[in-house]
């Protein structure tokens, strides 16, 4: 402890006499240092952090939990963010809006949040937008996908005080289109659950894919409400419409109980052409395993084999060592915050709102999903997860995604320009 | 509509209506006895399907040994509630009896959250009723046959354990009048243990024949398939078997045939049917008037 505490005063002292050379020298020695420019940063840095603790879905709160906390024990082993020791309290989302707003305003109000993060549902962010604005704390979205909180409540109405480190709707709808439409299949049907999420990835699928692809037909579609354990009379539904392709946003248990039902009515054989934008995740290819079929279209906001390279895969190991799981993609943007607050506050020297937004806006991280950009207009990140064909693999008790195509972020996040023709799918 | 997406809606709203009766029945016999409206009937379901799997897991895959030992050790719960919290709630208002099994709802999710872990599990296949047969062409799963059949067979068995037995007849005296059949002899405590036992028995049951059925198991599972047995309840008349049965069977084909047919509506369908009934027969089909 003792030792630790010389060289943290040590680091500051450097810190101060870089920051004071910056002030001299107009910028021409940029503080590149630890904790260059924090010398008045105080206090532990506090994270309130939300998701969904209980019912069904109770399971990917703990894996939000295993990156945050994951995040947090390695920064504060090395020294925390500018020398403060960061601090993460979860609350559970319930999934329900007004819970999630009472639970930010406990987090501002009460203990003292510096930052939030979490937010599983689309229609939370949504409502949370307004109240972070208010309370004016930044909130970085680790999960709930839907456009409309970037394009509309960051954009236009101009909250800054929202980020989002997932990847949204563009994943799911527009870059789903992207690969459908290299597919013989000329006719498309859903079943998606029945709300906001679910409607607006399926109407930017079908716009998207039209425009691809003129003569494209979308026959049926069931709408399946949250809770749904039995998809045997949405397949009905399917089945009778005849498609030559599925695409589904179910997700988490209803999208395990979905294709287990789906297999044994023997959807697979008769529809060849399968896409579920949300498969890759963890829990649904676990809770699978072999009755995952071969040969359907997985994608997700991150994929623990995905980039194939030292930085995800040393991250991987230390992950599975940790928690004797493999990340799910709720793991990896919880994980990746935390690392975004700590270079938002190292480099500004600051946890104040306005100069955590300012440094967050067009910031380049170095996560394990590769690099992410935060982009200024929407404070979206982009970054590319691959959309991939499921195989099995001896490694795995599970499928994985074998044949990958990508459909970069850049090509498929499509907006900006934001406003004027193209940028609205079909673009 | 062709005949074949016809009868293929109509077994799948069987499959249903007969799989939300395998749960009513537990909830309405423990209602109809002991006047509890029990909203931890839900938990037996849930702590059902996951004693099944651990069963199934220990044992190394049989099904069945699983459907007959899981649901045993849920009935030691159903003990434990009876004997030494519901018994002492029995007087009082209706409100009281709900909050307490409110509490064991939440205690159960928690519980099965540290035994089994809070992310969901993928249920085992059951062979030989794994796969599926042609019927018209199109593949029905031959699990949802084998509920389809077992509905009925437990309703045939409640039925003759209550109008045929010895102690079917206690059991009706007692539901019908506590202190008259105390008077005569009736151990009347003991008799309740036994039929909240019995009912706990009847939910998880149909918990351990959902594992294959839902393909799922997960914390907070029984909070759906409760409220479809409660409205099944309602609309039958609380405390009657028979009502339930029916209810199930019309909540069943009216889901299939509403996603199917009128999809928008789906959701809303059942709630306003049960809202109709509220309405012109308030003590549901086969309820008796008070």
């Amino acid at each position: 402890m003792e030792k630790k505490g010389l060289t943290r005063r040590g680091f500051i002292k450097t810190g101060l006499l870089t920051a004071g050379a910056v002030t001299l020298g107009t910028g021409i020695a940029k503080p590149t240092g630890m904790w260059a420019a924090t010398p008045k940063v105080k206090g532990p840095i506090k994270v309130g952090y939300q998701a969904i603790m209980s019912g069904t879905l109770a399971g990917y709160g703990e894996f939000h939990k295993m990156g945050a906390t994951m995040a947090m024990e390695e920064i504060n082993a090395a020294g925390g963010i500018a020398g403060n020791q960061l601090m993460v309290e979860y609350r559970d989302s319930t999934l329900q809006t007004p819970e999630a707003i009472q639970n930010a305003r406990y987090f501002v109000d009460s203990w003292g949040a510096d930052f939030l993060a979490g937010i599983d549902s689309s229609g939370q962010a949504l409502a949370l937008a307004p109240v972070m604005a208010e309370l004016d704390k930044i909130l970085m979205v680790t999960h709930a996908a839907t456009e409309k909180l970037t394009e509309e409540q960051v954009y236009k109405n101009g909250i800054k005080q929202i980020f989002r480190i997932c990847n949204a709707t563009y994943q799911d709808g527009n870059a789903a289109a992207f690969v459908a439409k290299d597919l013989p299949a000329k006719s498309w049907a859903t079943v998606s659950p029945k709300y906001e999420y679910g409607y607006t990835c399926w109407e930017m699928f079908k716009n998207t894919l039209t425009a691809l692809e003129a003569d494209v037909t979308f026959s049926a579609e069931s709408w399946a409400p949250f809770g749904t354990t039995d998809f045997r009379p949405h397949i009905n539904t399917i089945l009778d419409a005849k498609p030559e392709g599925l695409y589904s946003t179910e997700w988490a248990g209803e999208l395990i109980a979905f294709v287990k039902q789906a297999k044994q009515a023997g959807v697979f054989e008769r529809i060849k052409h399968v896409m579920f934008p949300v498969g890759a995740a963890m829990d649904v290819l676990e809770g699978l395993g072999d009755d995952m079929p071969d040969n359907v279209w997985i994608s997700g906001r991150y994929f623990f084999l995905y980039p194939n390279n030292k930085r995800n895969n040393d991250w991987v190991a230390r992950f599975h060592k940790r928690w004797n799981h493999y990340p799910a993609y709720v793991s990896e943007t919880g994980y990746s915050t935390m690392y975004a607050f700590k270079k938002a506050v190292e480099e500004s020297g600051s946890k104040e709102t306005a100069a955590i937004v300012q440094a967050l806006e067009g910031m380049m991280l170095d996560t394990p999903a590769g690099y992410r950009i935060f982009r200024k207009e929407d404070h979206q990140a982009i970054y590319d997860v691959p959309w991939g064909l499921t195989v099995s693999d001896a490694k795995y008790p599970f499928k994985i995604m074998g044949k990958q195509v990508m459909v970069t972020a850049k090509e498929c996040f499509n907006r900006p320009p934001f406003e004027g023709p193209g940028t609205r799918p079909p673009y | 509509l062709n005949l074949e997406s016809f009868i293929h809606v109509c077994l799948t709203g069987l499959s249903t209506g007969m799989f939300i009766w395998l749960v009513a029945s537990g909830l309405t016999l423990i209602f109809g006895v002991l006047g509890i409206l029990n909203f931890a009937h839900g938990s037996f379901y849930m702590l059902g399907a996951y004693f099944c799997f651990s069963v199934l897991r220990l044992v190394g895959g049989n099904f069945w040994l699983g459907v007959l030992i899981g649901p045993l050790c849920v009935c030691a719960a159903g003990y434990v509630i009876e004997r030494w919290f519901l018994r002492y709630v029995y007087h009082l208002a209706l409100p009281y009896q709900l909050l307490l099994t409110f509490a064991f709802v939440l205690l159960f999710d928690d519980l099965v959250k540290i035994l089994w872990g809070a992310g969901s599990i993928g249920s085992p296949t059951v062979a030989g009723l794994s796969g599926s047969v042609a019927i018209m062409g199109r593949n029905f799963p031959t699990y949802s046959l084998f509920i389809i059949a077992v509905g009925p067979l437990v309703a045939l068995g409640l039925w003759a354990l209550i109008e045929k037995t010895w102690y079917g007849r206690i059991i009706r005296a007692a539901s019908s009048d506590r202190e008259m059949a105390a008077a005569i002899g009736v151990k009347v405590p003991l008799l309740f243990t036994g039929v909240f036992m019995f009912g706990t028995w009847l939910g998880a049951v149909g918990g351990a024949l959902a594992v294959p059925f839902v393909g799922l198991l997960t914390p907070g599972m029984g909070e759906m398939i409760i409220i479809e047995a409660f409205v099944v309840a309602v609309i039958g008349g609380l405390g009657s078997l028979k009502g339930a049965f029916l209810g199930a069977l019309i909540i069943g084909l009216l889901s299939s045939f509403g996603t199917r047919f009128i999809p928008t509506f789906d959701m809303f369908l059942i709630f306003i049917l049960m809202a109709a009934v509220l309405i012109w027969r308030p003590q549901g089909f086969f309820g008796e008037a008070s």
